[in-house]
């Protein structure tokens, strides 16, 4: 089979990428970014647009032009003009919705008197997701994007290998112990209540373990796993499925909205998101739609999926064992081959990539903290290529502002911190910022001070320019993943969501999604 | 009683469809040909829906599963419509297509030889199955032949 189809829309989309590219560099379109506020991600527009405008074109031409044979470079080359429509679509909503809908939920503010743009997380990961879910059900995949659209997964393992340079140890040994005690109960619990709930509603077995593994583990994907070895039917698989599917859909509006609306933070909504979304896909779109401008949320959130799906080979392997003693088909549970079929490999590049990190390949370890600490002069005064000097130390007039109210401080180590910072415009030291930061938490000093404060803190903290990158290349590959996810959400499948599975479901997964709120509230706080 | 030469029914072997089955056979003039086209929907394509966390070995340990799943399913209806068929010594032949029923039912009965469509009719309200039914309105409008429409058994 030949699976590269001639169609000219790679060519054109690659076009239409360069173009826009070329437009953002030669300035011709500085009055429209200068109006959507899209002026920091010019370096982006132009890098990605013609890099992806680039290969677009080439392969676009290749696709017209060759007459391909089966095989590998068959293959692969079918797969490009998926992917060049998925990112065409990732760069509108970015570039262009995302800043409209924020321009129009301040605009529309004084009438409707809140924000709706912004109550309703409409930023560019979740309008990237309902992209895909208004493109493959208004419109339908082409032919030609289809492999492409299927790559969509790739693009969200190599978003979580690449995580793997994040962390730092600490930060993994303790929000993998949370993860380890919130997952393990919830898991348990849920595939527990479903198993016992089912027996009171005597669903057949396999309908209860399909169920109890999409419910309780991580959502379709753990369906996947299960419902072979279960035996299910293939009308409890539409139900469970489209149950799941159902409710990660509605999940991942609600969960970010609930979050803000409860105050909560990037750790807090994290272990919420990671615990309580029954589907794991949705799991990482509610972090980043919680979090659109940073990925400290998502961190937290993908380490809470990778431990719900190291706990599937388990929870397969137990319902394997459960499904074969109750309905005694004789059938032998191959424990090695269950364990190793379900290992998720991507992990192990996670494992990998952290493991490389922290030794300091990608940068300096004390980096992994997430910024580093450095006041040089290189780092505080930059001269642009006009000679234009700009610089991060104190101005005059803020030091005699601090050094004015420098008596309301009585601590030694805080008045030594100060004069410091004072005597050189800069702050001296990890422990002088250490110091500062409590004198600002308590508010001794007046606004204007801590503001000053707060800005000395941000001279001194930089972000290694290595794990920077890191961080947009994580974010694209998510982007690029959840868009092409949401192109497979069809409601075909959604609608098939229904019988006991639903009621199942709906019962289990609100008791998963509160308890885990109020479990996450009362014991999880804002400092790892 | 009407008579057909050539029967096209619609059947998945639902309770309502197993309605229109028997319709369907008693319709058939003796030697008449009863054309049983069989969807399979197309929602399963979309039955992996988001699962991004299997690897390849179990996504199509999982493909295979349900494929067979579904054609065991279609193989057993066949296979008792087929025993029937011969009994009442009426010709049977079989389509199976995947895709929307609605479609794939029109474009079966456009492509004749078809008197007669036969069909079950909506599963009511509270009964379990795939909601993946035939649109009734959309059908009519579409196909330039008789449609006649078993009622759900008690």
């Amino acid at each position: 089979m030949i699976y590269t189809k001639k169609t000219p829309w790679t060519l054109i989309m690659g076009i239409i990428m360069v173009a826009y590219a070329y437009l953002v560099k030669s300035g011709v379109l500085e009055p429209l970014i200068k109006y959507l506020g899209t002026g920091k991600l010019t370096g982006e527009m132009v890098t990605l647009g013609y890099v992806f405008g680039g290969i677009a074109i080439v392969v676009g031409l290749l696709q017209l032009a060759v007459k391909f044979k089966e095989g590998h470079a068959d293959y692969y080359l079918s797969t490009i003009g998926g992917l060049t429509f998925i990112m065409l679509v990732a760069f509108v909503v970015k570039w262009g919705l995302d800043p409209q809908m924020s321009a129009w939920g301040k605009a529309a503010q004084p009438a409707l008197g809140f924000n709706f743009a912004s109550i309703m997380n409409l930023n560019y990961v979740v309008m990237g997701i309902i992209a895909g879910i208004i493109v493959v059900n208004v419109f339908k995949i082409p032919s030609w994007a289809e492999n492409g659209v299927r790559l969509s997964r790739l693009g969200l393992k190599t978003g979580v290998i690449l995580l793997g340079t994040l962390y730092s140890l600490a930060e993994l040994a303790q929000l993998g112990r949370l993860s380890v005690v919130l997952i393990g109960f919830f898991v348990l619990g849920s595939v527990g209540m479903v198993l016992w709930m089912g027996s009171r509603r005597k669903i057949p077995n396999s309908m209860g373990g399909v169920l109890s593994a999409g419910l309780g583990v991580c959502g379709v994907s753990a369906s996947v796993a299960a419902a072979p070895v279960v035996q299910a039917k293939s009308t409890e698989i539409a139900y469970t499925i489209g149950t799941i599917l159902l409710w990660g859909v509605l999940m991942m509006f609600i969960f970010p909205i609930v979050g803000k609306a409860l105050g909560m933070g990037y750790i807090q909504f994290g272990a919420w998101a990671g615990t309580g979304i029954l589907n794991s896909a949705q799991v990482a779109g509610a972090a980043l739609a919680f979090q659109p401008d940073g990925i400290e949320t998502l961190k937290v959130a993908e380490i809470f999926n990778i431990t719900r799906v190291l706990f599937l080979p388990i929870i397969v392997l137990w319902l394997a064992v459960w499904y074969v003693k109750r309905e005694q088909t004789g059938i032998k549970v191959n424990l090695g081959q269950v364990i190793v079929g379900k290992f998720p490999l991507f992990v192990i590049g996670f494992i990998l990539m952290f493991a490389l990190s922290s030794t300091g390949v990608f940068a300096p370890a004390q980096h992994y903290q997430g910024k580093f600490f450095d006041n040089s002069e290189a780092k505080l005064v930059k001269t642009d290529k006009e000679g234009k000097v700009t610089s991060k130390l104190l101005k005059d007039e803020e030091v005699a502002l601090l050094w004015k109210e420098a008596d309301k401080i009585q601590r030694e180590d805080q008045k030594k911190a100060l004069s410091g910072l004072v005597e050189n415009k800069k702050l001296m030291s990890i422990d002088d910022d250490n110091a500062l930061r409590g004198v600002a938490n308590a508010k001794i000093l007046s606004k204007e001070a801590n503001a000053i404060l707060k800005k000395a803190h941000g001279a001194v903290y930089h972000t290694a320019a290595k794990i920077g990158m890191f961080r947009d290349l994580i974010a694209w590959f998510f982007t690029f993943g959840l868009v092409g996810l949401g192109m497979q959400i069809t409601m075909s499948s959604i609608k098939q969501a229904g019988g006991q599975p639903l009621v199942i479901g709906s019962v289990v997964g609100t008791v998963k999604a509160v308890g885990s709120l109020i479990v996450v509230m009362m014991f999880v706080h804002e400092t790892i | 009683m009407l008579r057909a030469k050539h029967v096209l029914l619609a059947s998945h072997g639902t309770q309502g469809a197993r309605a229109a089955e028997k319709l369907a056979f008693s319709l058939c003039a003796p030697g008449a040909s009863l054309h049983h086209l069989i969807v399979v929907p197309d929602f399963w394509k979309g039955m992996m829906g988001d699962d991004w966390l299997n690897n390849a070995a179990t996504r199509e340990i999982y493909g295979d599963y349900v494929e067979t799943q579904l054609e065991n399913e279609v193989r057993t209806h066949i296979r008792r419509l087929r025993k029937q068929a011969a009994k009442r010594r009426i010709r049977y032949d079989f389509t199976m297509v995947q895709g929307k029923p609605t479609e794939c039912l029109a474009a079966r009965a456009a492509k004749g030889p078809v008197d007669i469509v036969v069909l079950g009719s909506p599963r009511p309200r509270g009964k379990t199955g795939y909601r993946s039914g035939i649109e009734l309105d959309k059908l009519a409008r579409r196909v330039r032949r008789p449609i006649l429409i078993a009622p759900f058994p008690k």
